[in-house]
C-alpha cells in the first residue's frame, strides 16, 4: 500500500513537471511578443472550401438549367462539356468563357497541403522500408556469408553508407545517380533513402542471426533442410523476434530521416511545412503541427511493433 | 563394396581423420563399421573426438583423410547431396536444439513439410503419432521453454524420428539433463533399439551400453582404442580402458 502511493506522487511530481515545461513555452512565447494564429491551421490539414469547376476549354455557356440541374458549355468547336454535380453555378447563360474559367463550384471537403505532405511521407516512408528490409537481409546474409566476394562487397557498402551523410547521399542520388539512370525525384528519394536504412539494417540482421545459437543450424541441417530451408524456417524467424526492437527504432529513424527529401523537391511533410510558413507567416503553429504530425506516424508504428513483440513473446 | 564382410554394414567409416585449421588432430585413422540395426555405444573420456566422430557420420563435421560410407552412400563424394543423406541419419544433440518458436508438434512437423513435402495433415498426424510414442500426448502444444530438459530430449527425438530415418545418432543425449530426467529419455532409447534401429550413442551411462549396446566402442586421443560386445568390454583388462572406467565409475 505504501509502495503505490509513493508511485502516486511521482506520477504527480511527472504531471507538475510537465505543466512547468508547458507553461514555460508559453511564457517565452508571451515575452517575443509572438501572435498566435492557431486558428489559420486547421485549413491546411482539411478544408471545406467549395471546390472550383472549371471549364476545359475556351466557348460559351449554352445553358444553365437549375431546373434540371444543369449546365451545358458548348466549345467554339462544336464539343460540348456538361456539368450535373454542382452546388451553385457561376457562370450564366450566353457567357463567354475561356479554359479554366470557374462555371459552377461544388461543396466538401478536400485534404489540405500539410496533409498531402503528410501522406508523402508515408508513402516515401512505407515503399523506402520495403525496399530497406530486403538489401539490408540479403546485404546482412551476404555479410556472414563463406563466400569472400560476398563478404568484401556487403562490407563496403556498409561502410561507405554508414559514413557517409544521408544529406549527400540523397544528392548523389538525384543529381548523379538519377541523371545518369533518369530516374524521377520520388524514386530517387525512395532509391537514397532505402540504401541508407538498409545498411543499417544489415547489421542489424547479422548480429540477430550470429545470436542464433549453433545449435539452431545444426539442428536444422541434420534434419535434412538445406542452408536456405534453415535459414528462412529457423533462423530468420528467431531473428527476426530477437532483432525487432532494434529494427523499429531504425524504421523511426526512417519515418524521421525521410524529411530530408525535402531537398530534392518532394513535397513531403517538412516541404509542406516550409511552403505553409510562407503563406501563413505562423512559423511556430505550423512547425509545432508538423512535429506532432510526425510523432502521430512514429507512434503508431512503435505500437504496431509494441503489438508485434507482444504476439511473438508467446513462446518464451 | 568390394569387402564381402562389409556387405551388411550400413555405416562404414574407413581410417577417418580429422584436423582441425588450428592444427588440432581430432581424429586419427577412425575405422568402424556397423551393421543395420546395431545398436554401438562409444564412450571416452572428454576431448576423446567421440562427439567429433559421430558428427562426421552426418557431416555436421568434415572429414580431413579417410572415407564414410552410408547405405553405400559415399558421403565425401562431390557428387553425393549430403541433405539427402541426412534425411536417413537423425541427430540427437546433448543440448536438444529445439526450435524455440515452434510447438513441441510444430518443432516435429517442420522437417516432413519443408523437407518431405508432406501436407500438414499428414505431417501432423505422423507428428501426434510420434509424440504419442514418445509419452508426450499431452505436451503437443507446449512451446519448449514450457517443457522440462527431459521432455524437451524427448521431442528432439520424435522429431528426429518424424523423418524416418534408417540410423539415428545420439550425441550425449542425457549429459545435460538433471539425474532424475535421465531415465525418461533412456527409456525412448531402449524401445527404439528394441525396434530394431541403427544406433550410434555417445554417452557416459555405463548402464545403458551394459544394456542396450551391442558393441561398445572406447575412444581416447582420437583414436579408436577398442571395441568389444558389453560384456567383454566391461571386463577387458585393457589399461587405457580401466584406467578411464576407473575414473568414471
Amino acid at each position: 500500500m505504501k509502495k503505490q502511493q509513493n508511485l502516486l506522487l511521482w506520477k504527480m511530481l511527472y504531471v507538475l513537471i510537465m505543466i512547468g515545461i508547458g507553461y514555460g513555452v508559453y511564457a517565452s512565447s508571451k515575452s517575443l511578443s509572438y501572435n498566435w494564429r492557431w486558428e489559420r491551421i486547421p485549413q491546411y490539414l482539411i478544408s471545406f472550401q467549395p471546390t472550383d469547376i472549371k471549364a476545359p476549354f475556351d466557348g460559351s455557356i449554352e445553358s444553365v438549367d437549375p431546373k434540371e440541374h444543369k449546365i451545358v458549355v458548348q466549345s467554339d468547336s462544336g464539343q460540348t462539356f456538361v456539368v450535373t454535380k454542382y452546388d451553385k453555378a457561376i457562370a450564366h447563360t450566353g457567357d463567354l468563357v475561356f479554359e479554366g474559367d470557374t462555371v459552377a463550384t461544388i461543396k466538401g471537403w478536400h485534404l489540405g497541403s500539410i496533409s498531402w505532405g503528410l501522406v508523402m511521407t508515408l508513402k516515401i516512408s512505407a515503399v523506402a522500408l520495403v525496399f530497406a528490409m530486403i538489401i539490408g537481409l540479403f546485404t546482412g546474409l551476404a555479410r556472414i556469408s563463406h563466400n569472400p566476394v560476398l563478404r568484401y562487397l556487403s562490407v563496403t557498402y556498409i561502410e561507405v553508407i554508414r559514413g557517409t551523410p544521408l544529406l549527400v547521399q540523397i544528392f548523389i542520388f538525384y543529381f548523379f545517380i538519377g541523371t545518369v539512370l533518369n530516374l524521377d525525384r520520388f524514386t530517387a528519394g525512395v532509391a537514397a533513402l532505402s540504401v541508407f536504412t538498409g545498411a543499417y539494417i544489415a547489421e542489424i540482421i547479422r548480429a540477430g542471426i550470429q545470436s542464433i545459437h549453433p545449435g539452431q543450424m545444426e539442428a536444422a541441417r541434420s534434419l535434412g533442410m538445406n542452408y536456405i530451408k534453415a535459414m528462412v524456417y529457423v533462423i530468420l524467424p528467431q531473428a527476426f523476434k530477437r532483432t525487432l526492437p532494434p529494427l523499429a527504432g531504425q524504421f523511426i529513424n526512417l519515418i524521421k530521416d525521410s524529411s530530408l527529401v525535402s531537398v530534392i523537391s518532394i513535397t513531403d511533410l517538412t516541404k509542406a511545412g516550409r511552403e505553409v510558413v510562407s503563406s501563413t507567416f505562423a512559423p511556430f503553429e505550423v512547425w509545432f503541427t508538423v512535429a506532432i504530425l510526425y510523432l502521430v506516424l512514429t507512434g503508431s508504428l512503435s505500437w504496431v511493433i509494441q503489438k508485434l513483440e507482444k504476439r511473438l513473446s508467446a513462446s518464451d | 563394396m568390394t569387402n564381402p564382410i562389409l556387405k551388411d554394414s550400413i555405416i562404414v567409416a574407413d581410417s577417418v581423420d580429422k584436423i582441425y585449421p588450428n592444427g588440432c588432430h581430432a581424429l586419427k585413422k577412425v575405422s568402424l563399421n556397423i551393421k543395420k540395426g546395431e545398436v554401438v555405444v562409444i564412450i571416452g573420456p572428454s576431448g576423446s573426438g567421440k562427439s567429433t566422430f559421430l558428427r562426421t557420420l552426418n557431416q555436421l563435421e568434415t572429414i580431413s583423410d579417410g572415407t564414410i560410407h552410408i547405405d553405400d552412400i559415399n558421403l565425401t563424394h562431390k557428387e553425393t547431396n549430403i541433405n539427402k543423406v541426412r534425411e536417413e541419419v537423425g541427430m540427437v544433440f546433448q543440448s536438444f536444439n529445439l526450435f524455440p518458436h515452434k510447438t513441441a508438434l510444430g518443432n516435429v512437423m517442420l522437417s516432413p513439410m519443408k523437407v518431405l513435402k508432406k501436407s500438414a495433415k499428414e505431417a501432423e498426424a505422423e507428428a501426434k503419432d510420434l509424440m504419442a510414442k514418445v509419452g508426450l500426448a499431452d505436451r503437443m502444444n507446449n512451446y519448449p521453454s514450457h517443457l522440462s530438459g527431459g521432455q524437451q530430449q524427448r521431442v528432439a527425438i520424435a522429431r528426429a524420428l518424424a523423418m524416418s530415418p534408417k540410423i539415428m545418432l545420439f550425441d550425449e543425449p542425457t549429459s545435460a539433463l538433471d539425474p532424475e530426467m535421465v531415465g525418461e529419455v533412456l527409456d525412448v532409447m531402449k524401445s527404439l533399439a528394441g525396434g530394431g534401429m541403427t544406433m550410434v550413442v555417445v554417452t557416459h551411462e555405463m548402464g545403458f551400453a551394459r544394456e542396450v549396446a551391442d558393441r561398445v566402442v572406447f575412444m581416447e586421443d582420437g583414436e579408436l582404442v577398442f571395441e568389444e560386445t558389453p560384456d567383454r568390454f566391461f571386463e577387458s583388462d585393457n589399461q587405457r580402458l580401466q584406467r578411464f572406467l576407473g575414473q568414471v565409475l
